[in-house]
């Protein structure tokens, strides 16, 4: 998709009344003044509202004019077509005539079918000593943190001894500390998290506790029948007060990042944040999942909600391309993930190809939900510790992650004979027995892929289609 | 091409589900497919591949049945799982009059790019819930009728209609598929755009493009 620049186009849903539709939670404070906000005078709000964080901490993504984009049939028929044709042209040629890169050929010694010694079988030979940041025992490492986090440590160490798992005790003050909520300096600390969640207060009674336009509706409505249907066999998302604290997170995003908007998955991303967080306040022998929230004092609550709603925040803004119309994020990352298993396990790739198989039947919901659906929630807060500790650079490295993982099932997937099969495989991959040490596995391997090609940026581009 | 066994053939269809946020369209697959109702499962991301193999008439057919996400985020994604589907079940919840408009333009989007070559089914779901229906059953009828589409009331909660459904849209593929490859035998030679794959048990023909195949 020739996406990058064409900000022309963003997403607005046709706006129209909703009747039968559950109204908007309206709990009386500040219904009264039944004023229907609009993104200028919130960006008039968002200039008033003083601010803690650093220069781009809080960049708005408010459009100018984006309020009276429509998308016009036509525009929106190109977009699909422009889907089609993507996706057409990258898959219905088997094979492209040349292999275009030249450049990184070197890297990529051993993309053939001999490779068969790894734990994920298949893999190319290791080209130079990667290892990536090991695994320790427990005990050993509360205390490194413990003495990393007793004085303002370098975010580099703390990215470094996290990468590989972060015990549950440090590991709320960890995240907000990676994910740049909460300062490095002590001193601040305090004043900052006061402020922060201030802020957050006075953006739910001013967006969430009113009247809604037509726009915020139909987020509204969304959200309202996804939160419900979140994580299904778990206890505590059952009860009420947790999914209207969930509801309050996501609507509040959704109005501050109107490119994207509300997108069915994002709900499933706010579950670790809100798990770790409530995990600071629950007795040790307890588990989060049936823990009754009502237990905890509201100011409990409140802090679990904001510190969420900002880390979420923080954690989306490198992927927000993901949520933006047609995903485009998305559908890049799904053509680079196709390209990369083509590099390095030209079989698996053949197998798939062979039985019809496109990489976007199974793995948009991978990239879309972070891996969410795949893993159970354990794993997924053990992930998303070495997807804070990549900062930056997690935008990419959630790709290689999604290579990893497909490339440890290869001998499940070279056992299925159909294209049934196959996408049955593909879609209820067997993770349940996981632990935090399949996680642990999977990280490192998605760590070689990506020192393999970090010499090679360009590689992925080469036949994705970025026209 | 097609594989005769003891007189019956092996059919293998493409169905996608269309419709709105919740109406119950993964309900109704996981209640044909597995015989299964959960009032508390999850959205459906994108899209789900489920199958299901039938005998209808002595014929084998394979069902391969794609459930989209209802989300209107989603949309753009469709062609990708509608292109070359043999069948589409177009779902709306009869307490919801929204989700019936929606139906309406999935409709016209269908028939604009695929023409008459896809079967429709539009079903209203939910039909337990009688007492807050805001689409009527005369209403969505009449609509079905116009646009040439099957219409079904069901309930996937409580087993009502499901299969039914499901059956008359295979049958409704099925007879197509005839007509279609009797009209082949008279012009031999031709090679019709889009047709029905018939299949041997184990090795699926490939066919154009790949998304749209299966
Ligand atoms: N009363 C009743 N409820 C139903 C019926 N079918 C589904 N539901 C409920 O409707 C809700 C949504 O059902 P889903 O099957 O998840 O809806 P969906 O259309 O797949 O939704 P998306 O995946 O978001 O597009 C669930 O809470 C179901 O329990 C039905 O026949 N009767
Ligand atoms: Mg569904």
């Amino acid at each position: 998709m020739d996406g990058e620049n064409d900000k022309s186009s963003f997403w607005k849903k046709n706006v129209k009344t909703v009747p039968g539709r559950p109204s908007p939670k309206r709990d009386g404070k500040t219904s009264s003044k039944g004023k229907t906000p609009t993104s200028t005078s919130f960006q008039d709000f968002q200039a008033s509202v003083s601010d803690a964080w650093d220069m781009d901490d809080d960049e708005f993504c408010v459009i100018s004019g984006l309020e009276n984009t429509k998308i016009s049939k036509r525009v929106s028929q190109s977009a699909a077509i422009n889907v089609l044709n993507t996706h057409r042209c990258t898959t219905e040629v088997e094979s492209p005539p040349e292999e275009q890169v030249t450049t990184d050929k070197q890297l990529l010694p051993n993309c053939d079918n001999s490779a068969k010694v790894n734990r994920i079988p298949g893999r190319p030979k290791q080209l130079h000593c990667l290892n990536p940041p090991q695994e320790e025992d427990s005990e050993s490492k509360l205390e490194r943190f413990l003495t990393l986090l007793e004085n303002p440590p370098s975010l580099q160490e703390l990215c470094k001894l996290s990468w590989s798992g972060i015990p549950v005790k440090v590991r709320g003050i960890t995240w907000r500390l990676l994910s740049g909520y909460l300062p490095i300096n002590i001193e601040r600390r305090d004043g900052v998290l006061e402020r922060k969640r201030k802020d957050y207060w006075t953006l739910v009674e001013k967006y969430y506790y009113t009247e809604h336009d037509e726009t915020n509706r139909d987020i509204q409505h969304q959200i309202n029948i996804d939160v419900p249907r979140m994580n299904p066999s778990i206890p505590l998302f059952q009860q009420k007060t947790v999914q209207l604290m969930f509801e309050r997170i996501l609507f509040i995003w959704s109005i501050r990042h109107p490119a994207s908007g509300y997108v069915q998955g994002i709900n499933d991303l706010v579950t670790p944040f809100y798990v770790v967080f409530l995990q600071e306040f629950i007795p040790d022998s307890s588990s989060f999942e049936t823990f009754n929230v009502t237990e905890l004092t509201e100011d409990q609550r409140k802090i679990i909600e904001a510190d969420s709603f900002w880390c979420l925040s923080k954690f989306l803004d490198g992927i927000q391309d993901n949520y933006v119309f047609a995903q485009i994020g998305i559908q890049k990352k799904v053509l680079q993930l196709e390209e990369l298993i083509k590099r390095v396990d030209e079989p698996l790739h053949r197998h798939l190809k062979q039985h019809n198989v496109c990489y976007l039947q199974f793995s948009f919901r991978w990239l879309n939900n972070l891996l969410t659906r795949e893993l159970p929630l354990r794993c997924t807060i053990r992930l998303w510790d070495t997807y804070l500790a990549e900062n930056d650079s997690f935008a990419t490295f959630q790709l290689y992650v999604c290579a990893a993982f497909l490339l440890y099932w290869k001998e499940d997937l070279l056992q299925e004979h159909d294209f049934q099969g196959l996408l049955l495989l593909l879609q209820n991959l067997p993770t349940q027995s996981w632990t935090s040490s399949q996680v642990s596995v999977l990280v490192a391997e998605a760590y070689k892929l990506k020192v393999m090609f970090a010499d090679a940026p360009n590689h992925l581009q080469s036949n994705s289609g970025d026209s | 091409m097609a594989s005769a066994t003891n007189g019956g053939e092996s059919y293998n269809f493409k169905v996608v589900l269309l419709g709105e946020g919740c109406v119950g369209k993964t309900s109704l697959v996981l209640r044909y497919v597995e015989d299964k109702f959960n009032s508390k499962h999850i959205s459906t991301i994108q899209a789900s591949f489920l199958n299901k193999k039938i005998n209808l008439d002595g014929n084998r057919v394979n069902l391969a049945i794609w459930d989209t996400a209802g989300q209107e985020k989603f949309h753009a994604l469709g062609p990708i799982y509608y292109r070359s589907s043999n069948g589409a079940v177009l779902v709306y919840d009869i307490t919801d009059e929204d989700s019936f408009q929606k139906v309406k333009s999935w409709v016209k989007e269908l028939r604009k790019m695929l023409g008459v070559d896809i079967s429709l089914v539009i079903v209203g779901n939910k039909s337990d819930l009688e007492k807050d229906r805001h689409v009527t059953l005369e209403e969505a009828k009449e609509y079905a009728e116009k646009v040439k589409a099957l219409h079904f009331q069901t309930s996937a909660k409580l087993n009502e209609g499901v299969e039914d459904m499901f059956l008359a849209l295979t049958q409704k593929m099925l007879d197509d598929a005839k007509k279609k490859k009797a009209q082949e035998n008279l012009l031999i030679g031709q090679n019709s755009q889009r047709t029905v794959t018939v299949v041997d048990d184990e090795a699926e023909t490939t066919k154009r493009g790949c998304c749209g195949s299966n």
